[in-house]
């Protein structure tokens, strides 16, 4: 297993975010969905090693976290595009997506040709040496998501990659997403219930820290169907009546 | 093509679609929208595999794979690496190492910082040549070694590098990064501030070489000490800690010398003679030694 969570338990100022969370994450596009708060860039933190679990134990591509040389074996296979990021302001996207993958180790003889690459693949070709500064919202997102790809991951984690891309541009984004997950786990939080239906082979619903629901797009979309719960689609009535049917689960587990 | 209310193919369209007996004019509307919405693309699969169409598929698929496979063993064929690189017209302009060590020096070199060790310079050597103030090398002296410390403060650490949170993901984004800052502030700070000094007279102020060793110390011990507090503490406690030491006695000793003599005097403790400067060496030695001990504390954001 590419991802492997037992027990994780993740606390942000004395709160309890994400709570003995056991999770296996294969080859493929795994959506993150839930509520504000329910814990998704708190788990995307973790599985980038960027935050330090409180308990349990996260196993990334064979390597265990906590473990100083796996961690930096697990680097450099990793691409996160975090929710919000800076950039420096003199930097032309070439030389934004090139300075990351120095930092990723990529060879120094590899780096033009890959940096180039991921650049094509976010559709930014036509703007690589313009800077960072001059581009729309949208397509700085897309600068991101290129840093992200550049040292091609094994472990790709993308935290609201389609905030800010208009329709045309998410679904070209979910093309490319489709087109990562057949060789590398990738995992998207995303609150656009639409995207997972469109480019997720797995989803995995949080509510308080806790996993709501695992299951395909298709599950969710079936779950909606037969439920009558609020929604304007299929997928997204499964979204209400997988959380309700947790809710309605934990608060019967807390009355026994 | 008709959709439902949610923009959704119909069922009985996509039965059609599957067995082929919906109209060219409906089915390539429905192919479109297929080809950005999961959700249907699933119902299409389903409705195929539940039609009499699958069988044929299958076999289909069956006599592809014994051709591909049966070709790859005859000519033992390797498989096509996934990442190569395409050609392109026009190549990268080749990034070299230096474009490169420039970029990793990060902010602090670039921003802010530099201005302030340019004043630095500048400002002693308008003292003495603009002035005729006697004591310009001692206070040069004085706030060199604050100067590499600054440097390291504002260099690394969420507080100072909009990149903060993509570094922290990356394997060089942790002590080497920091390292490869520190060393870019040195080698901006060092022959800079070393060279005005050379230009400034002694009038009993130490040479002006002696603040490297302390420079050296002093930012060693900012990087240890900021693998437990983060680095703006860190640089606050060193940096404060020089300049109450040297300054913080020359208003308290009394005599007939001005302020500037006291001054060099008390530098003169501070970093002359061979003690001095051997106990400043040991102090950068025993630093780098506490830094190699907590370094997997830089692998993680360090506290703000």
């Amino acid at each position: 297993m590419p991802i492997r969570t037992t027990a994780l338990r993740v606390k942000h100022r004395r709160t309890l975010v994400l709570d003995s969370l056991d999770l296996d994450l294969g080859t493929g596009v795994h959506g993150l969905l839930g509520p504000n708060g329910a814990g998704k860039t708190s788990l995307i933190r973790v599985l980038a090693t960027v935050a330090e679990p409180d308990g349990g134990r996260v196993e990334i591509l064979g390597h265990d976290v906590g473990d100083h040389r796996g961690r930096t074996e697990i680097r450099r296979r990793l691409g996160y595009l975090p929710q919000e990021f800076g950039y420096y302001p003199g930097f032309t996207v070439r030389e934004f997506v090139a300075y990351v993958a120095w930092l990723k180790e990529v060879p120094a003889d590899a780096v033009p040709a890959a940096v180039e690459r991921a650049v094509v693949r976010v559709g930014l070709a036509d703007r690589i040496d313009a800077k960072v500064r001059t581009l729309s919202g949208g397509m700085v997102r897309r600068v991101g998501i290129a840093q992200a790809l550049v040292n091609e991951p094994g472990v790709l984690l993308l935290d609201e990659p389609t905030a800010g891309l208009d329709p045309e541009q998410r679904v070209e984004f979910r093309e490319l997403l489709r087109e990562l997950g057949t060789t590398a786990t990738v995992v998207v939080s995303t609150h656009l219930v639409e995207d997972v239906a469109a480019a997720c082979t797995e989803v995995t619903l949080l509510d308080e820290g806790r996993v709501a629901h695992r299951g395909t797009p298709a599950s969710l979309t079936a779950l909606g169907a037969a439920s009558d719960g609020p929604g304007d689609h299929p997928i997204e009535r499964g979204y209400t009546a997988a959380l309700r049917a947790h809710r309605a689960t934990v608060r019967e587990g807390a009355l026994r | 093509m008709n959709h439902d209310t949610l923009g959704h193919a119909l069922a009985a369209q996509v039965a059609a679609y599957a067995d082929g007996s919906l109209p060219e004019s409906d089915a390539w509307p429905l192919e479109r929208h297929l080809e950005s919405c999961g959700a249907c693309a699933a119902s299409v699969s389903e409705a195929v595999r539940a039609s009499g169409t699958a069988p044929r598929l299958a076999d289909v698929r069956a006599a592809v794979l014994a051709e591909v496979t049966g070709r790859a063993a005859g000519t033992a064929a390797a498989p096509v690496p996934y990442a190569a690189p395409r050609a392109t017209a026009t190549p990268a302009p080749p990034l070299s190492r230096l474009a490169r060590l420039l970029w990793a020096v990060g902010p602090a070199v670039r921003g802010a910082w530099l201005l302030g060790v340019l004043s630095a310079a500048v400002g002693a050597a308008g003292l003495w040549y603009g002035g005729g103030v006697p004591g310009a090398r001692a206070l040069l002296l004085a706030v060199a070694p604050v100067v590499p410390v600054a440097g390291v403060a504002l260099s690394y650490g969420a507080h100072a590098d909009p990149l903060h949170e993509i570094t922290a993901s990356t394997p060089s984004g942790g002590l080497r990064l920091a390292l490869v800052r520190t060393v870019a502030v040195l080698a901006v700070s060092i022959p800079l501030l070393t060279g005005t000094g050379l230009l400034l007279p002694a009038s009993g102020a130490p040479a002006a070489a002696a603040w490297l060793l302390p420079a050296l110390a002093l930012s060693l011990a900012t990087l240890a000490l900021a693998s437990f507090t983060g680095c703006r503490t860190a640089g606050a406690v060193t940096g404060g800690g020089w300049l109450l030491a040297v300054t913080a006695p020359v208003p308290l000793t009394s005599g007939e010398n001005g302020p500037a003599t006291r001054l060099a005097e008390q530098l003169a403790r501070c970093l002359d003679g061979p003690g001095t400067q051997g106990a400043w060496a040991t102090a950068a030695a025993l630093s780098a030694v506490v830094l190699t001990l907590r370094r997997t504390a830089y692998d993680r954001p360090l506290r703000r």
